[in-house]
């Protein structure tokens, strides 16, 4: 995937410090973070996802079917 | 181009809104239908004739040759088992027909460890307008029609 969305999502949770774990599943990305309140939805949405849904430090980003592809980018940032 | 999709598994056809996940339920990824597994012991096949492009122990996308992508998801938040009571048939980037066998699974095990074991089929980034031909929701076989994916 040669464009800047992982970095920019990385950016829109927060950044390396902040993530915990990121998990793909398929669709979405599960992110456990430090700290929930640092994700910024409306550019997490600019960038292309379809959703946020947040349950405290837990926040989910609904990517669509890249979602492993993204996930494994971001990896590589960390 | 018209794609028909198959059911996976075995059980009884339901509207998507069913699933108890938002993320399905409301078709942020796209429409499609949902089956309640039959509670016993076997394998998901594959919905369409196509590549493997997405493959997890609990979930797969199957692209037809003009780049339809159907997903189908065993079960609810199953990512968290890790893949353990899966059995995978197939390999990412493999070729696969309509009705063949990409993954065994035990959804009364599922239902037995607390989660849902309903199972999504989703026409990844269609609209609900290109879903024709809807099978009426009931009983339905693995390798039954549930709908045309009107491209």
């Amino acid at each position: 995937m040669a464009d800047d969305r992982a970095a920019r999502i990385l950016a829109a949770i927060g950044g390396a410090d902040n993530i915990i774990e990121i998990e793909p599943c398929i669709t979405r990305l599960r992110c456990e973070l430090e700290d929930g309140s640092k994700v910024d939805e409306a550019e997490l949405k600019a960038i292309g996802a379809h959703g946020v849904m947040r349950a405290g430090s837990v926040v989910q980003i609904i990517v669509g079917p890249e979602a492993d592809t993204i996930a494994s980018d971001i990896e590589d940032l960390l | 181009m018209s794609v028909k999709v198959l059911s996976p598994v075995k059980g009884v056809l339901a509207p998507i809104t069913e699933v108890p996940d938002p993320v399905f339920a409301q078709a942020m990824v796209g429409p499609g239908l949902a089956v309640h597994p039959e509670l016993t012991a076997g394998d998901a096949v594959s919905p369409v004739d196509g590549t493997i492009v997405t493959l997890h122990p609990h979930a797969f996308v199957v692209a037809t040759a003009d780049g339809a992508g159907v997903l189908v998801h065993l079960g609810i938040d199953t990512v968290k088992l890790k893949g353990e009571g899966f059995t995978l048939h197939v390999a990412k980037g493999d070729t696969v027909r309509a009705g063949q066998p990409v993954i065994g699974w035990d959804p009364k095990a599922i239902e037995d460890g607390g989660r849902s074991p309903i199972c999504p089929i989703v026409a990844l980034d269609a609209t609900v307008e290109n879903l024709v031909d809807i099978r009426e929701f009931g009983p339905v076989e693995a390798g039954d029609a549930l709908f045309t994916w009107q491209r």
